[in-house]
């Protein structure tokens, strides 16, 4: 399977993705580690919002155009789970696949299945494999994500939010949360009056940024006027070149996969020896000071490895 | 994405520690009476299945293409327009010229009982009419995903 992901074999993507969501801790690590040498060229391009603001329908269409420039593009896109069933309704899908059929982009729809953060679990092994399978563009769009959703930060190289007109005023634009972890701003719908308040409105945030750091945009799109795109287009590269001088490209996936590790075996290998040895000593011990102590000895050793 | 978040405490939390039936709901063809299938897409997702639905007029290799890449265990393939027994053997025909039998593919619509046979000699199986309760419809689409899910474990 491994081998069919790296030549980009469909069957095989969409199957090492499955086991992305549904296989057991084991399997996941075993396809990522064969994996990750293949990875680290893919521009992660993570794109929220709230619901139906037209994220699916402004990947769709930036998609295509990313494609025609001769690049690789992939799509992965979250959608809500029931909290009652546990079953999903993916419907992403239908606001992009003619686009996707006609181009022949890789699209894979995930169910969050209770995930909160607006992606789901499976969401960063899925990115390896298709980074693996040679996209250069990977687009993830989130679950129509509230004021924090912010999991997309840790995951995507370039994080666009989509706004639309009458979302709110100055005060909401300058909140702490989503309105901090974009990259890059997009104003969708602004053939609807109230847009260019809200353009006014996100430019004002990013007059106030650190000049120091990336000079952030917003940009303006329309699907019904089918406007904006090539700027938008534009300013997803224009982040990823900037990125890429700066060489932090891949960094958060590289972080995110070293955490995701530690914290799936941080309990079986740390915590329930140190529960042992803290059971055969008696309560007239304070639990804190030994617990403290336990955690001043892993640290010592974490600062000698490496 | 770090640690284990599952639903807080819930009636249905345990549902998400099983790996649900994901099915994908099709009417290829020139048809679009999809009221039936937005019904089906509705009680699927309340059965706890992950559900897409390709839309309208998609072309039988559209329909296959999206059951490849998104891996799905059922394809359920509706048609009121009468041309069922054409256009469910050409998806029949493009998933074997992919050597794909690891899908399972079942039928509804506007299907005469004489016309069920031959589907069935093809592999499509239910083939439910308009007044089939949902239970019938959810029951089969189990069965048959249950065996597209121990064809993909070889």
């Amino acid at each position: 399977m491994v081998e069919g992901v790296v030549r980009s074999d469909r069957r095989s993507i969409a199957r090492a993705i499955s086991y992305m969501e549904d296989g057991h801790t084991e399997i996941k690590k075993e396809i990522m580690e064969k994996l990750y040498s293949h990875c680290g060229k893919a521009h992660v391009v993570g794109i929220t919002g709230p619901p139906g603001i037209g994220k699916s329908t402004l990947i769709g269409n930036i998609s295509v155009l990313l494609a025609k420039k001769g690049m690789n593009v992939s799509v992965l896109a979250v959608d809500a789970s029931s909290p009652y069933s546990g079953g999903s309704l993916l419907g992403n899908r239908i606001r992009m696949q003619e686009n996707l059929f006609n181009y022949g982009i890789y699209m894979r729809s995930l169910a969050n299945r209770g995930a909160r953060g607006g992606l789901s679990e499976s969401c960063m092994g899925a990115v390896n494999v298709l980074d693996a399978s040679g996209s250069e563009i990977i687009l993830i769009e989130t679950v129509g994500a509230g004021q924090a959703d912010l999991d997309i930060m840790n995951l995507a190289d370039t994080t666009i939010l989509v706004l639309g007109p009458g979302l709110g005023d100055q005060i909401q634009a300058i909140k702490a949360g989503i309105m901090e972890i974009a990259d890059l701003f997009v104003i969708n719908k602004m053939d609807i009056d109230g847009s260019y308040f809200a353009m006014k409105d996100i430019e004002e945030v990013i007059s106030m940024d650190d000049p120091r750091g990336y000079k952030r945009r917003v940009t303006g799109t329309s699907a019904t006027d089918h406007a904006g795109y090539d700027e938008l287009v534009g300013t997803i590269l224009d982040h990823g070149r900037y990125l890429s001088g700066e060489g932090t490209i891949g960094r958060k996936r590289f972080l995110m996969g070293a955490r995701w590790i530690l914290e799936s075996e941080i309990g079986r290998i740390i915590i329930d020896p140190a529960m042992d040895a803290i059971k055969k000593k008696g309560t007239d011990r304070n639990p804190y000071v030994l617990a403290e102590k336990i955690i001043s000895q892993l640290n010592a050793e974490i600062s000698k490895e490496l | 994405m770090s640690g284990g978040r599952y639903m807080a405490d819930g009636k249905s939390q345990s549902l998400f520690r099983e790996k649900p039936i994901k099915v994908l709901l099709a009417k290829p063809g020139i048809d679009g009476h999809d009221r039936g299938v937005l019904v089906l897409a509705k009680a699927f997702r309340d059965a706890g299945m992950e559900v897409l639905y390709v839309g309208l007029l998609p072309t039988p290799e559209d329909v296959v293409d999206t059951a490849i890449n998104e891996d799905v265990d059922v394809i359920a393939l509706s048609l009121l327009n009468g041309a069922h027994l054409t256009v469910f053997r050409k998806v029949m025909d493009i998933m074997k010229n992919k050597g794909i039998d690891d899908i399972s593919v079942v039928g509804g619509g506007t299907i005469p009982d004489e016309d069920k046979p031959e589907l069935e000699a093809l592999g499509i199986s239910g083939n439910y009419g308009p007044g089939t309760p949902l239970s019938t419809i959810i029951e089969h689409v189990r069965m048959r995903a249950e065996e597209a899910r121990i064809k993909k474990l070889r």
